[in-house]
């Protein structure tokens, strides 16, 4: 609805919009999902194996690899209905964060490998941060150490998100003073994963590392991996805002019908003022918050100037708006929305994990501050 | 002024001398109201081995008898030293309304076992339809001969899953205005025709349940004050709940526990995150809300001690207690981040002694932002203590 009457969507963007919509709506069934989870699983492989075939693993990759080229605004639309449907499948921590990364121009991947992801079959997961240490790029102690023939890699890696069900892992490290990042399958001698479910549904792995590393392993060092990084980052921000708008709009939309049956005082929930006005609310800051969002993708898109402001802004109201809406969200429901079964209480979960899931709210705001003094 | 000093170290060396690693760990592990409930109960024996089970009662059951300063003073120590809490609604919310309401037959049955953690009562009072507009509630009792049939479900009972018995508001007049026909009823949960269910929380964890009473007779005795008067019964009890608590002290524990959460993280530009001046200036801010608000229960309590009665006020610190203890939860999760995130149950068992994916300092965290999202909501929401304060003490 509100979609509809505020973006100026292209008719592609459209047509993916619905499509994803339509699979979600039809196919993604929230019980399933909960059942999924009590019994253990990372995610639902007949789930990965449908977006697949739908072509959502190929959205990012130019069409020489197999892919079909998208931008981030189309990766936001399909990026949002995750965010309204509680999508466990890390489909764009694999795609669009991993898939930045080796496919940035001028770094060294196996062309297979990007082409087996885009069918779904690899499923790759960036493990940057460390223990007891925000995720920024000067906070990396693992060491990549050159050899005769190849590397010696060692150190740790924390809380990589969707690393249950990866298949490789991008692993960061320092070489010298050099930032780079490796390509190591997950079944590598000397690479211990420790997996584990995670709050909103999904999982996690923890990488242990001591191993002997092929030269063909290093994807990039230095400046362009910096580059490369970033990129990914910056991506990650407006992954994780679009995903955030659609699960204020889960939450709102919830909101609103359980209020419009919930009686108590002999009237509904909804015919009370001071509801309203919260309510009201809710549709406000998460209106501000999509526009911010599509507009710091469209600059992205662009390669416009004020990307990076735009994109830090979007990423710092975003987190800030979702944490509000879905909080406001649980307690107009009251006591039924701190259960299990009700999906506002997941919507919550899940923006929570998104706040600081790769880059920060308040790395970002640090950020944004650098940058706008800057100019 | 009387002088605390002693009894204050008389309450650490009790806690010294009891509190095992074991009940320790299931204190620094409480991500909600509950501890583990086992290692709850045992805390609550050893308490009671002292005479300390009910710090609020008077002596003459059982109580401490301590005056409001030595109660705060105890609160306040058990917290800091992260004593387990016991599953307290028998003897916080039923135990001083039998005091007041009950036949001394109940009295003498009931409180002992309270004490002693014989009984662990669960509370009936809300129902699927019945939230904030408790007294639209549906669990009728019908009166036939000597006891009563009762029908109709409750729901949000903490703890009923581990309980024996629980006292419900039920309907036994349906002719009449709602707060005018509902009885205040104590009922085995033993007794045939009771379903338990439980709800798994938004943690994953169970402590709510729902319970189904079908055709399930009561004795006549086990009605506490007078058929029909039960909501004055049950108004009085939601004072306990409202107005027992202390906020200020479970802030005090939370800001520790921040500052060495805060303390453990590395910011980006290498200093700990409590450095960090984003962050920061949000826990400043907080921290001289959380001021105010330590201040504010000050006056009331000097006002109790002085024998007034803090009436609507307890809704203003309700309001506020809860919901700057769920600022301080967020600033938690921004303090530790993705280390929040792994969901790995054992962790929070206290008995568990393995690996775990998140280190120590996060380990609570999101369950606990999690599970304090109800403090808003339990026990009067947020908006219904707002509602008193208007009407009570603004006279809207």
């Amino acid at each position: 609805m509100h979609q509809d009457k505020w973006a100026d969507m292209t008719e592609e963007q459209q047509m993916l919009r619905d499509a994803s919509e339509r699979y979600l709506r039809d196919n993604y069934d929230f019980n399933q999902r909960r059942d999924g989870f009590r019994a253990g699983n990372y995610m639902s492989q007949s789930h990965w194996d449908a977006m697949a075939e739908m072509g959502w693993m190929a959205m990012p990759f130019c069409e020489a690899a197999g892919g079909l080229g998208f931008g981030m605004q189309e990766c936001a639309t399909v990026a949002e209905q995750f965010g309204r449907f509680l999508v466990v499948e890390p489909v764009l921590d694999s795609v669009v964060i991993a898939g930045t990364l080796l496919s940035y121009p001028g770094v060294m991947t196996p062309n297979a490998l990007v082409e087996s992801m885009a069918v779904g079959e690899a499923l790759v997961i960036v493990a940057h941060e460390e223990q007891d240490a925000a995720p920024s790029i000067t906070n990396t102690q693992t060491v990549l150490i050159e050899t005769s023939d190849g590397f010696q890699l060692q150190g740790a890696k924390r809380f990589a998100a969707g690393g249950g069900s990866a298949t490789h892992f991008i692993v960061t490290a320092m070489l010298g003073e050099q930032f780079a990042y490796v390509l190591i399958a997950r079944d590598a001698q000397g690479l211990q994963v420790d997996s584990y479910q995670t709050y909103d549904g999904r999982s996690g792995a923890n990488l242990d590392m001591d191993m002997v590393l092929p030269a063909d392993a290093l994807i990039a060092s230095g400046p362009l991996a910096e580059q490369a990084f970033e990129q990914a980052r910056a991506r990650a921000m407006l992954m994780a805002s679009a995903e955030s708008v659609g699960a204020m709009q889960a939450a709102l939309d919830a909101t609103v019908e359980y209020t419009k049956q919930r009686v108590q005082f002999g009237q509904t929930l909804s015919s009370f003022q001071a509801l309203q006005h919260r309510m009201s609310d809710m549709l406000i800051q998460l209106e501000l918050t999509r526009s911010l969002v599509a507009s710091a993708c469209r600059a992205h898109d662009e390669g416009a100037e004020d990307a990076q402001r735009l994109t830090l802004a979007a990423k710092v109201k975003a987190a800030t708006a979702a944490r509000r809406v879905t909080q406001e969200a649980i307690q107009l429901h009251g006591g039924i929305a701190t259960t299990d079964e009700y999906s506002v209480g997941h919507h919550f979960k899940r923006v929570t994990a998104l706040e600081s899931w790769i880059v920060s709210r308040e790395e970002a705001l640090e950020s944004f501050i650098a940058v706008v003094d800057a100019a | 002024m009387t002088d605390y000093t002693a009894f204050r170290q008389e309450v650490r060396d009790f806690l010294d001398a009891n509190l095992t690693r074991e009940l320790i760990r299931a204190g620094q592990l409480t991500t909600s109201v509950f501890s583990d409930f086992d290692a709850g109960l045992a805390w609550q024996k050893n308490l009671h081995a002292q005479g300390w089970a009910a710090p609020d009662w008077p002596k003459e059951y059982g109580g401490t008898g301590w005056d409001i300063n030595e109660r705060y003073i105890f609160q306040e120590e058990c917290k800091l030293a992260n004593a387990p809490a016991p599953v307290m609604m028998g003897i916080q919310m039923l135990g001083p309304m039998l005091m007041h309401y009950g036949t001394e037959e109940q009295k003498a049955y009931y409180l002992p076992r309270m004490l002693s953690g014989e009984d662990v009562w669960a509370q009936g009072y809300s129902e699927p339809g019945a939230g904030s507009d408790l007294a639209s509630l549906k669990t009728t009792a019908i009166r036939d001969g000597d006891h009563y049939t009762v029908d109709g479900t409750k729901i949000w009972t903490s703890m009923a899953h581990h309980a024996n018995r629980i006292f419900c508001l039920v309907k036994t007049n349906k002719e009449v205005k709602p707060q005018a026909g509902i009885s205040f009823l104590l009922i085995d949960l033993d007794t045939p025709g009771i379903t338990i269910d439980e709800i798994v929380s938004l943690d994953g964890h169970v402590e709510q349940c729902q319970v189904f009473f079908e055709g399930v007779k009561v004795p006549a005795s086990h009605l506490v004050g007078e058929e029909n008067d039960g909501w004055s019964v049950a108004k009085y009890l939601l004072e306990f709940e409202r107005g027992g608590h202390n906020f200020t002290i479970d802030l005090k524990k939370q800001l520790a526990k921040l500052r060495k959460q805060a303390g453990s993280v590395k910011s980006r530009h290498g200093q700990p995150k409590l450095q960090d001046p984003v962050f920061r200036h949000r826990l400043a801010e907080a921290e001289i809300e959380a001021m105010a608000l330590e201040q504010t229960e000050l006056r009331i309590k000097g006002s109790v001690s002085a024998g007034g009665n803090p009436g609507a006020l307890s809704s203003l610190v309700k309001c506020v207690g809860t919901e700057l203890g769920q600022r301080f939860n967020e600033l938690s999760i921004d303090a530790v981040g993705q280390a929040a995130i792994p969901f790995h149950p054992s962790s929070l068992d206290p008995r568990y002694d393995g690996p775990t994916p998140a280190p120590d300092y996060a380990l609570t965290s999101m369950a606990e932002y999690i599970n304090n999202r109800a403090a808003t909501i339990y026990g009067g929401t947020a908006e219904i203590q707002r509602t008193i304060i208007a009407k009570q003490i603004l006279k809207l």
